[in-house]
């Protein structure tokens, strides 16, 4: 009884302060999940809004928003165009983040290791097979590797982070782009395959000469070993968040359309090769103009208040320029029934 | 001479007559029968095995992420020390809706298949959807909710959620109660209509008292059964970040908590995802304690 008395005001509380904060509902990227609920959290003091994001992959995210069951979708890879343009969906970025190459060998630390494009893209070629390849070597004098095989391993499930590595390895590896290109799966053509970022965090730790790529936070947090990259420029480079910022200012912005920009190799004496930006898809006509407007007041609020938090939970700002840029776009895209802009 | 040879002819020929050979046959059973016996209790053995090294697994991570506040505060931001209120409290209203929903049309259903239509051509097909529905995979049911509810209303909600379960609820249902009903001997049934008693009398009054232990032992089981669903609420119910209790909208739930939790990279979700995990278990083993309960209560 006393418990039934419990539950039960425990429950109006509930409905009467739900029914004060207007929440906001999207789905989508895997990726993003922590920081859209870091943001939502300190958010919903600031603005009254309340978020309420799940992370349903960024092929769920797409569907859901062409649907329009949430309020707004998020992706990982850009939307393909023609889709976009079909559903009558607006892009644009929300924030960047970072793959990395991790690696386990034994006696060998974080950063100590240092590869370039071809090599990472020739390991998954099955081209490099061990770890004391003379190619390898070549870059690494000064440390000792082992005779031992490269297991490489990769995501089994569809996945932005995939879509974004194999983005890298196209780039930087014509016989990759022709053999085997960029998609959120791809047909691998050696390895392992594991489920997820903490799938390959964990395959990669329990296999000595493992070898893998996971989003940073999953390196940082659980320290992971990772390699230093040889750039664009020709210096190499180990994950930073100095070196992630650098590959977004280098970035030509004003040039991509729908704002898919390119962060992969970019330029630039300190970028870090392997950057993406993560999207979020609003409708063009919304039906309910004031819910599309509350996503926009919240992501607005995230670009003036919210670059700490990202920061603080190993994601990159976007550049200032690139978020007037957006502001921009939303008045000039997002129309209500009456024609007149949603914000 | 008739007699001598009489014993002799009448010895039973065989070898079970010759002590020595017959003894190598007992010995060369018990011997087949000791290999057999080991064979069984190594199966055994691996079996439980995995299930206590689970188990055990589950109650050691699972006890580190317990703590109060994983009753007190609803899911936040990772290094935010955040709780799972929201997704039990939605785990029990979606479970329990989904079961209020499912059980009296499974409920009727299996009556109609064990009293009415009981080799009709109707009930057997009836039966035969039923058993298909039964065994069908549980997302199926959670993108047929989603194409019923979810894409024509234009967004998630956790009433989605409560009808997907109701319809793996119902199959387990209609089949307990079916065989419950059956079981009851038509002596009985004889006696009741010797009675003068109506058809529907017998059954309300009479199949359903008898029956009760073995139906409530379903209905418990198919509870048991979609409080750890978390495909048909995936694409129903969504799950929440938030504090929700309101059925239009998306509702958090332990099993799809867990599934997001479970592969991030920060500590305190992982940590919270194991201590879902071994609250679905202790939940579920409870139901399942109270429904050997009932039924040995009622046997």
């Amino acid at each position: 009884m006393n418990f039934a008395t419990t539950a039960l005001a425990v429950t109006l509380a509930g409905l009467t302060w739900s029914a004060q904060a207007q929440q906001i509902t999207g789905a989508g990227a895997t990726f993003p999940a922590p920081i859209y609920a870091k943001w939502g959290e300190a958010a919903k003091a600031a603005t009254g809004l309340e978020l309420n994001y799940q992370a349903i992959g960024s092929g769920g995210g797409q569907t859901q928003i062409v649907n329009r069951t949430v309020d707004f979708g998020a992706s990982d890879a850009p939307m393909a165009v023609d889709r976009m343009e079909k559903a009558n969906l607006h892009q644009f970025p929300s924030v960047m983040g970072a793959v990395v190459v991790i690696v386990n060998i034994p006696g060998v630390t974080t950063n100590q290791l240092k590869l370039d494009g071809t090599m990472v893209a020739d390991i998954y070629h099955g081209k490099i097979t061990k770890w004391n390849d003379p190619r390898i070597q070549e870059m690494n004098k000064g440390i000792t590797l082992p005779n031992r095989a490269i297991a490489p391993v990769y995501r089994a499930d569809g996945s932005g982070t995939t879509y974004v590595f194999a983005s890298y390895l196209s780039a930087v590896d014509p016989t990759w782009k022709a053999k085997v290109g960029a998609a959120t799966s791809v047909k691998w053509p050696t390895g392992q395959g594991a489920r997820g970022n903490d799938g390959v965090a964990a395959t990669v730790q329990n296999t000595p000469g493992g070898f893998g790529y996971v989003e940073f936070a999953y390196a940082k947090q659980n320290n992971l070993a990772t390699a230093a990259i040889r750039n664009k420029a020709g210096s190499f480079v180990v994950p930073s968040m100095e070196t992630f910022s650098a590959a977004a200012s280098n970035a030509d912005w004003a040039n991509a359309k729908h704002f898919a920009v390119d962060l992969i190799d970019q330029a630039g004496e300190k970028s870090w090769p392997i950057v993406s930006a993560t999207f979020i898809l609003l409708p063009k006509d919304p039906k309910d103009p004031a819910r599309s407007a509350n996503v926009m007041k919240f992501i607005d609020w995230a670009y003036n208040s919210g670059d700490a938090l990202a920061t603080g939970l190993d994601y990159v700002p976007l550049p200032a320029a690139v978020k007037t840029a957006v502001r921009g776009s939303w008045t000039a895209e997002i129309k209500g029934p009456d024609g007149k802009p949603v914000r | 001479m008739s007699a001598t040879t009489l014993s002799a002819a009448g010895a039973i020929p065989g070898p079970a007559k010759d002590l020595r050979v017959s003894e190598a046959l007992g010995r060369s059973r018990h011997r087949r029968n000791m290999i057999v016996k080991a064979l069984c209790f190594a199966a055994t053995a691996i079996g439980l095995l995995f299930l206590a090294s689970i188990l055990a697994t589950l109650v050691w991570r699972g006890m580190a992420g317990l703590s109060l506040t994983v009753f007190t505060t609803s899911t936040l931001p990772p290094g935010s020390n955040g709780g799972l209120l929201n997704a039990i409290v939605g785990s029990l209203i979606q479970t329990l809706i989904g079961a209020a929903i499912g059980t009296p049309i499974g409920l009727m259903v299996g009556t109609y298949l064990a009293e009415y239509a009981r080799d009709s051509a109707l009930g057997n097909s009836v039966r035969f959807v039923s058993d298909v529905l039964l065994s069908a995979p549980s997302i199926l049911i959670g993108l047929f909710v989603y194409q019923l509810v979810v894409n024509p209303f234009n967004g998630f909600s956790a009433i989605a959620g409560c009808l997907a379960l109701a319809v793996i609820v119902i199959p387990i249902v209609v089949r307990t109660t079916e065989d419950m009903l059956r079981l009851i001997p038509a002596t009985l049934r004889e006696a009741v209509i010797g009675l003068g008693a109506p058809k529907w009398k017998m059954i309300t009054l009479v199949c359903y008292r008898a029956a009760r232990e073995g139906i409530m032992t379903g209905v418990l089981l198919a509870i048991a059964r979609v409080a750890g669903e978390t495909a048909p609420l995936l694409f129903t119910s969504l799950g929440n970040l938030n504090w929700s209790t309101d059925l239009t909208k998306p509702m958090a739930s332990l099993p799809v908590t867990i599934y997001q939790y479970a592969g991030s990279a920060f500590q305190d979700w992982i940590d919270l995802a194991w201590a879902g995990a071994l609250l679905i278990t202790l939940g579920v083993l409870a139901i399942n304690i109270i429904a050997r309960l009932v039924l040995r209560r009622g046997v």
